[in-house]
């Protein structure tokens, strides 16, 4: 608390950027993984660096977007897909560019009561109030087989097209060998060859969609799957946290133009980030994570996400409710700054790139080197150095909490996902073709 | 006594004119004329309609609660009035807290000492319901826990048992399955059996779900006194929050306190310039200055970024549908003027106006967004908004924006039909005999058409003016639900987003908010109508 308030007194602040635009209006989604901008603002970090910031909540992702480009919005929360999509012109077509990460994980695929008790049939291990963990699509395939023998593909929900959920929730499927649909130049739905029908569905509704039978799974973030335990009518049974070991979440973006005009105030708009993030990863000694009642009081408050308190806290302060009877320790369920979750990684661009491509979003193959010159027109990490280096100097931030100047951006290969495949950002398309499901390019 | 007999037909009439009919018997019965009518009148046409309206909310009252949703059962009057006071108190939050950025001096200081105070007897109160929340919530787990533990022994128990049963069907299955490989037994008495263990099963899992709702229904209805608890102690902790943000609206969020520190490091600056000892040091300190020095001019003009609240957002909403019926009624009588004085221009636009009618005005919503944000590239520069959102214009606090104009341009296209409709029937209802005089005394395209077509058409264009209101305010909600322009609309859609416990009751307080103001704006256009018409205008009560 004595450091967060040294931090937060612009009395005490060294240099405040002299920044081109001071009032700026940021746009959000109703998610609790926006918030770093909430934090940022409600904690007066934004104040810190000079800027009077508004933040408003956009009704669906796609407005979000369209609201950012046409300037009526500075900046927004955005899907990680979605610079990368924008700028490659799937969807709609605009240079998008992210200096920052805002979180990591904190999505987590929820089926209904029908599906689960279908799973533990097929599988006696998960017949228990705490079933082992990570539970796999295996146990769900001969329902999906079943379902396609008597003509019928299982409906299911995500939330966008470049979603992060969306790439989760196929690689979660395929991953079991059951085959998501293709994306094609015709089919912009992406239910080609699928075993399943996966459409877009926004959050708030998605608890209302399970329980119409609308959808039988779905794949959304927070509070949304807590909300189907609170409510009975569903069982989270992963997270993505298991599917891939801390992958990058959401995004802060703004369009190319406004970063280039204004490029002095996206620094100072970082600076806040980096402080609210790291403001909500603050751990006592004892390693429990110390701001987050207090951010979840913030974030319920009505004009920010809205849902209860008790809600909101159920998934960011450490603990995830897979039942009601199964609560378990989740401290990374939400990571907003640890492991350089913030800093923006181009291989982070690139796998959505490849996961873009393996299901026919990209509908031509492309060059090895076209994958890493996007990901390195989208992400900005040069504007996150410059932040984190003013920070440093103004001892808010210690040198060891970012990547130090030599790297190249790549993180390290991995192996963290439920599948066991390796990832390795610098072969894109090696890593594309070691899919089993999904398009595969001549390397 | 005298003056109070003389205004009694004008008040009757100003009754009349408004519409409240109602009101007339009891200003009737004050003045003594024929009571006992007057009582029977009061009783029939007040007093009957009150109990009725009570009744129905009785009835709500107690329907509501039984019907359950998974989304929570349908809020009670009484929680709908507790969702109207939480949303006044998140206006007088707001306000606080402007009042906290804006305020200066020494008043600020005082202001600090007394907020201090209070958050100090606060959070003394809120650590005693937290202490005693978390104390209540461990007895009532363990209460919860002791209800649990048979139904729990008892699914085990049955779990365990059908296990068994599971096992000796199936085995007796495999027995059976290889006396009929051996030809010992009919293929039929197989089926037969296979048909019986599969409905077996199903009744196992029917007992297993009874049971397992059973816990779920424990677990969903946690001791009431364990809810008070938590509730309490989230209320107190939220007013701790807000103290505790208001006194950094008071401190390092002050205006004048940032304006003062920027002060402070542009004197700092300067100083440091006149003993600067190398070139690039005294650059350095000059720059600081000036910027230092713009940083107060700016800081100067901050406004406090307030929330949404549902006044304002009302407020919002009805400037938004006035623009769009102002422009809906500009377009519309000259337009409807020109069809009923010409029949030619009435069959050329007959065609569109039937065409266009229907549209929903989710279409045209979307296509104004497309078509008209191409006139607004850059929003902040625009001089339209420019001009709005300037800080001596009084309308200032609406922010006009780019999706403000959709939604109006949405409301006059769907207001836009009734009025033309109804003003080119008026103009071509005219007593020919009128146009005889006109012409008659050779009156001039303008006299005639100011002194005869629209005098006398004006009854019928006001009663289009009416329905059209009523329609640009009906369309407006949807317009700005889907547009997210701030407005009763988007508050509907941002409560229904939230999904909180309190959503519910916010959706139906919006939906006496939009009726009420709806109704006004009825009576408005009513009291407009009856002063244009030259009859009585009963007929269009």
């Amino acid at each position: 608390m004595g450091a967060a308030s040294l931090i937060s007194s612009p009395l005490l602040m060294a240099e405040q950027l002299d920044v081109e635009k001071d009032t700026l209006k940021f746009g959000f989604i109703k998610l609790t993984d926006c918030a770093p901008i909430v934090i940022a603002k409600e904690k007066g970090f934004f104040e810190a660096e000079g800027l009077q910031v508004e933040v408003v909540a956009q009704p669906n992702w796609k407005q979000l977007l369209d609201n950012v480009i046409t300037g009526e919005l500075d900046g927004a929360h955005m899907l990680s897909g979605q610079p990368i999509a924008a700028t490659i012109g799937f969807g709609t077509k605009a240079h998008i560019v992210t200096p920052y990460t805002l979180d990591l994980n904190g999505n987590a695929i929820t089926v209904s009561n029908a599906i689960w008790e279908g799973m533990q049939e097929n599988d006696e291990a998960l017949q228990s109030d705490t079933p082992p963990h990570p539970i796999t699509a295996d146990s769900l395939k001969p329902m999906v087989v079943e379902a396609k023998e008597d003509g019928q593909k299982l409906p299911m929900g995500m939330v966008f097209p470049v979603s992060t959920h969306n790439y989760e929730f196929r690689y979660w499927l395929a991953a079991a060998g059951i085959h998501p649909g293709m994306y094609t130049s015709t089919d912009l739905k992406g239910f080609t060859d699928g075993d399943i029908e996966l459409s877009t569905t926004p959050p708030p509704q998605m608890p209302a969609t399970l329980e119409s039978g609308k959808n039988v799974a779905y794949c959304v973030g927070e509070p949304w799957n807590q909300q189907a335990v609170t409510k009975g009518i569903g069982v989270p049974v992963v997270t993505n946290y298991d599917i891939w070991k801390n992958n990058p979440e959401k995004v802060f973006g703004v369009t190319k133009q406004w970063a280039d005009e204004n490029p002095l105030t996206l620094i100072a708009v970082t600076k806040a980030l980096i402080k609210a993030g790291k403001w909500l990863d603050e751990t006592s000694a004892d390693g429990s994570l110390v701001n987050r009642e207090e951010a979840c009081r913030i974030l319920s408050q009505p004009n920010y996400v809205g849902a209860d308190f008790d809600v909101i806290k159920n998934s960011m302060t450490g603990f995830f409710y897979f039942q009601k009877t199964d609560k378990r320790p989740m401290p990374d369920f939400n990571v907003f700054f640890k492991y350089n979750g913030t800093y923006p990684h181009y291989s982070d661009g690139v796998w959505f790139l490849t996961q873009m491509r393996r299901w026919g979003q990209i509908t031509e193959a492309k060059s090895e080197a076209w994958y890493h010159e996007t990901a390195k027109s989208v992400y900005l990490p040069d504007v996150y150095r410059k932040a984190a280096d003013m920070l440093v100097a103004e001892g808010a931030l210690a040198a060891s909490d970012y990547p130090s100047a030599e790297y190249d951006g790549y993180k390290p290969a991995t192996a963290d996902f439920i599948d066991g495949v390796s990832f390795d950002g610098k072969q894109a398309i090696k890593y594309l073709n070691s899919h089993k499901i999904g398009n595969k390019d001549p390397e | 006594m005298k003056l109070l007999s003389k205004i009694k037909y004008p008040l009757l009439k100003l009754i009349d004119i408004s519409g409240f009919k109602v009101l007339d018997p009891p200003v009737r019965l004050m003045y003594g004329e024929e009571p006992e009518k007057q009582v029977r009148d009061i009783l029939r046409y007040m007093l009957l309609p009150i109990v009725f309206v009570l009744a129905c909310v009785v009835v709500w009252n107690v329907a509501g609660p039984k019907h359950k949703t998974k989304s929570g059962e349908v809020p009670t009057p009484s929680k709908v009035w507790t969702a109207a006071q939480d949303s006044t108190r998140f206006k007088n939050r707001e306000n606080e807290k402007q009042a906290a950025f804006l305020v200066e001096g020494e008043v600020r200081e005082q202001e600090l000492a007394r907020v201090k105070a209070e958050l100090l007897k606060l959070e003394e109160s809120a650590a005693n319901l937290k202490a005693q929340s978390a104390e209540v919530t461990l007895k009532g787990q363990s209460e919860m826990d002791a209800k649990i533990l048979p139904v729990k022994t008892r699914l085990d128990e049955l779990k365990a048992t059908l296990k068994l049963a599971k096992a000796a069907r199936k085995e007796e299955l495999v027995a059976l399955a290889d006396k009929v490989s051996q030809g010992s037994a009919s293929g039929e008495s197989l089926i037969a059996l296979v048909e019986q263990d599969a409905a077996e099963y199903e009744k196992e899992k029917a007992r297993l779900k009874s049971i397992n709702d059973e816990l779920d229904a424990i677990r969903d209805n946690p001791p009431a006194a364990v809810k008070k608890a938590q509730l309490d102690s989230n209320k107190i902790a939220d007013e701790v929050q807000h103290y505790k943000k208001r006194i950094d609206y008071l401190t390092t969020g002050n205006r004048s306190m940032k304006v003062e520190s920027a002060k402070e490091k542009e004197l700092t600056a300067a100083a440091a310039l006149k003993t600067s000892a190398t070139g690039a040091d005294a650059l350095k300190q000059a720059k600081a200055v000036v910027s230092n020095r713009k940083k107060a001019t700016s800081t100067l003009e901050q406004e406090y970024p307030r929330a949404a609240t549902i006044y304002w957002q009302t407020w919002r909403s009805v400037a938004t549908v006035f623009v769009g019926f102002v422009l809906a009624a500009a377009v519309a009588i000259p337009l409807g003027i020109m069809c009923g004085l010409n029949r030619i221009v009435m069959a050329c636009l007959t065609p569109i106006i039937s065409i266009f009618r229907p549209v929903s005005p989710v279409v045209w919503l979307l296509i104004f967004q497309i078509v008209i944000g191409a006139f607004f590239p850059d929003p902040d520069e625009h001089p339209l908004f420019r001009f709005m959102n300037h800080d001596n214009n009084p309308l200032a606090f609406l922010k006009t924006n780019p999706a403000m104009i959709f939604s109006a341009c949405t409301v006059a296209m769907c207001a836009l039909w009734p009025a033309l409709v109804n003003t080119a029937l008026g103009v071509s209802a005219i007593d020919k005999d009128h146009l005889n005089v006109a012409k008659v005394l050779r009156l001039g395209f303008w006299s005639r058409l100011f002194k005869i077509i629209i005098p006398s058409s004006l009854p019928l264009m006001f009663a289009g003016l009416r329905i059209s209101l009523g329609v640009g305010w009906m369309v407006l909600i949807a317009a700005e639900a889907l547009s997210s322009s701030d407005g009763l609309g988007k508050f509907v859609w941002d409560e229904y987003q939230n999904g909180s416990s309190q959503s519910f009751a916010n959706i139906i307080l919006a939906c006496f908010v939009v009726g009420i103001i709806g109704f006004a704006l009825d009576r408005f256009m009513i009291v407009l109508q009856r002063m244009v018409s030259f009859d009585d205008g009963s007929s269009t009560a």
